[in-house]
C-alpha cells in the first residue's frame, strides 16, 4: 500500500469488486464487511465502521472492522451524540480531525480517546436525497484527511450505497424499506450463527465470525446462507468447527 | 404525523396482556395510533401452514383469509421472502403481482396493504398485516410506527412460546424492550442459547426475554451475562448461573456493552 501504483491497483480491485454487486447477486454481509476493510486497507484508517437506519428513528451497527470501532459507535448510539450520528442527521461529511480539541461531542471524544482514538471521520450514506446511514473512519493519531482520501471514502459509500439500495425499480420508496430491512435481517442472523458457533466450538464471538467466513469461502457458499443453515439446524457444523490444521 | 409517545405507550401496554390478547392489542393500537383501517397477526409455517391468531375487524380477517385460500398476496408474499411488502395501492391498474387476490380484495374496500414479517432471525414466525381503505404511501413517521408495531408483535408471538414472560400483566413494570432487537448481543445470545438448550431461535429468544422480565433487568444485560458466559440455559428450560464466568469455556469470555451490565448477578 506505500507506492502509489500498488494502491492504486488496490482501488481499482475495490472498486470492480463493489461494481460486481451491482450486477450479481451479493451477500449484503460481505458487502458491509468488505466497505469496513476496503477504508482500512485503502485510506490507511485504523478502524471503520457502519451504522444503517433502523427506519424506527434510530441507527444500527452493523459492520466494524474491529471491537474498538464496535463499541464506539455503540456508545454514538447510547449517548445520542457523535460524529456518525450528526453526519446522519446532516447528510454532510463529518470530520473530527483532534478529538482532544474536539467540543461539539465532550462525551463521545473521551471515550474515543480510551479506546485509542483521536481523529474520526463519518461519510453519508446517501442516494437520491435519502441518507440511509453513515460510515465512521477511526485513526489513532490527529489527522486531516486529504482531499482525495476524502473523495475515495465517500465514492467507496456511495457505491456501497447503490448496491444495498440495488433494485432499479419503479416502486423506489417502497423497495428501500424492504431492501434495509432485509440488510439489517441479514445481520441478526449471522450474530445468532455466531452465538451457536461460539458456544459450540467454545470460541469468542470476533473467532465464530472468522470461522463462518472462511468455512463460507472454503466451501463456496455465501456467509449469509451458511448462517441461516447453521440457525435453522440444516448445517452440520461438525467440519467448520474442526481445528484449522 | 404520528404520535410516537401514545404509539409506544399502547404497545408496552398490549405486551402487559396475556397471549392472544396482547396479540390483538398490538394490533389495535395500529388502528389507534397509525392510519390504518384493520389489522391482523397470523402464525404461519411453511406455505401451508398458517393459523389467524388475531384480527381489528371483519375486513381484516377477509383479507387474510383470501390470501390463505388463494395462495397468493402480501401476506404470503412477505412470509415466503422474509421481507416487508408494502402496497401504496392494491387497486392501481399497474400492481399486477396479484391478481386473483386483487380482484378479491378490493371488494372489501381495502386500498393500502402493508406487510411485515415477524421473525427472530433465521425462524421465520408470521405476519403482521395492516390495510387501510385509502391509498398512499406511508410517511416516514407512519413507517416508523409500523415497524415499532411489527416489533412488537414479534414478542408478543414469542410469549406464546414461553408463558413465563406471558405474566408480565401481573408486574408491576410491565413492559416493552423495543430497542433490545437492534443489539447484536442479543442475537448472539439467543444463538448460544440455542446451542446450551438445543432450542430453536424462537424458543431460545422468548427465554431471554421471560427472564428479563422475571429479573427486572433489560434483555441487553441477560443477553450480556450469556455472551459473558456467566448464565447459561438447560434443556429443561432452567437457568444455569456460572459463578466463575468462562468456566465452561477454552477462551476468555467475549466482553461487549460493558456499559449497561453493572451490579446485579443473577437472572
Amino acid at each position: 500500500m506505500n507506492t502509489p501504483m500498488a494502491r492504486e491497483q488496490s482501488l481499482v480491485e475495490a472498486f470492480v469488486r463493489l461494481a460486481d454487486t451491482l450486477v450479481d447477486d451479493y451477500d449484503v454481509i460481505e458487502l458491509f464487511h468488505g466497505l469496513c476493510a476496503d477504508c482500512v486497507a485503502l485510506l490507511g484508517a485504523d478502524a471503520a465502521g457502519l451504522l444503517l437506519t433502523d427506519q424506527r428513528d434510530s441507527l444500527q451497527v452493523v459492520s466494524a472492522s474491529n471491537e474498538q470501532a464496535h463499541l464506539i459507535e455503540l456508545f454514538q448510539l447510547q449517548s445520542e451524540q457523535g460524529p456518525c450520528l450528526d453526519c446522519f442527521r446532516t447528510s454532510e461529511v463529518v470530520m473530527a480531525d483532534d478529538l482532544a480539541r474536539e467540543t461539539r461531542w465532550p462525551a463521545f471524544s473521551a471515550r474515543a480517546h480510551d479506546y485509542g482514538f483521536a481523529a474520526v471521520h463519518a461519510l453519508p450514506m446517501r442516494l437520491r436525497g435519502q441518507t440511509i446511514g453513515a460510515l465512521n473512519l477511526f485513526h489513532r493519531e490527529p489527522l486531516t484527511l486529504s482531499g482525495g482520501d476524502l473523495g475515495v471514502g465517500q465514492a467507496l459509500a456511495d457505491v456501497a450505497t447503490i448496491a444495498i439500495l440495488s433494485d432499479r425499480n419503479a416502486r423506489q420508496r417502497e423497495l428501500l424499506t424492504e431492501q434495509l430491512q432485509a440488510a439489517l435481517t441479514s445481520r441478526v442472523v449471522i450474530e445468532q450463527a455466531k452465538g451457536v458457533l461460539a458456544e459450540r466450538g467454545a470460541l469468542d464471538l470476533d473467532q465464530a465470525f472468522l470461522r463462518l467466513r472462511e468455512h463460507a469461502r472454503a466451501t463456496n457458499q455465501r456467509i449469509s446462507e451458511l448462517a441461516q443453515g447453521i440457525v435453522v439446524g440444516t448445517y452440520d457444523t461438525t467440519m467448520l468447527l474442526r481445528r484449522p490444521r | 404525523m404520528v404520535d410516537r409517545v401514545g404509539l409506544g405507550r399502547a404497545l408496552t401496554a398490549a405486551l402487559s396482556d396475556d397471549g392472544p390478547e396482547a396479540a390483538l392489542a398490538v394490533c389495535r393500537a395500529c388502528v389507534t395510533w397509525l392510519p390504518m383501517t384493520g389489522a391482523s397477526i397470523t402464525v404461519m409455517d411453511g406455505a401451508q401452514g398458517q393459523e389467524p391468531v388475531c384480527a381489528t375487524d371483519p375486513g381484516a380477517a377477509r383479507i387474510d383469509e383470501l390470501q390463505f385460500s388463494l395462495g397468493e398476496g402480501p401476506c404470503v408474499e412477505a412470509f415466503s421472502s422474509g421481507r416487508a411488502v408494502l402496497v401504496p395501492d392494491i387497486a392501481e391498474p399497474g400492481e399486477g403481482r396479484w391478481p386473483m387476490f386483487t380482484a378479491a380484495a378490493v371488494e372489501t374496500g381495502a386500498r393500502g396493504m402493508f406487510v411485515f414479517p415477524l421473525r427472530a432471525g433465521a425462524s421465520r414466525l408470521g405476519v403482521l398485516d395492516c390495510y387501510r381503505d385509502t391509498p398512499g404511501h406511508l410517511d416516514d413517521t407512519e413507517l416508523a410506527g409500523a415497524l415499532l408495531a411489527a416489533d412488537a408483535a414479534m414478542w408478543a408471538l414469542l410469549d406464546r412460546l414461553d408463558h413465563r414472560a406471558g405474566e408480565a400483566g401481573r408486574s408491576p413494570s410491565p413492559w416493552y424492550d423495543g430497542s433490545a432487537l437492534a443489539r447484536a448481543e442479543v442475537h448472539q445470545a439467543t444463538g448460544m442459547l440455542m446451542a446450551q438448550a438445543g432450542t430453536a431461535a424462537p424458543t431460545a429468544l422468548a427465554a431471554l426475554r421471560a427472564a428479563a422480565f422475571l429479573g427486572d433487568r433489560g434483555i441487553t444485560e441477560i443477553a450480556a451475562d450469556v455472551v459473558a458466559r456467566r448464565l447459561r440455559l438447560d434443556p429443561d428450560g432452567s437457568w444455569h448461573v456460572s459463578s466463575n464466568g468462562a468456566a465452561a469455556s477454552a477462551e476468555p469470555p467475549h466482553q461487549r456493552g460493558d456499559d449497561e451490565r453493572e451490579g446485579r448477578e443473577d437472572p
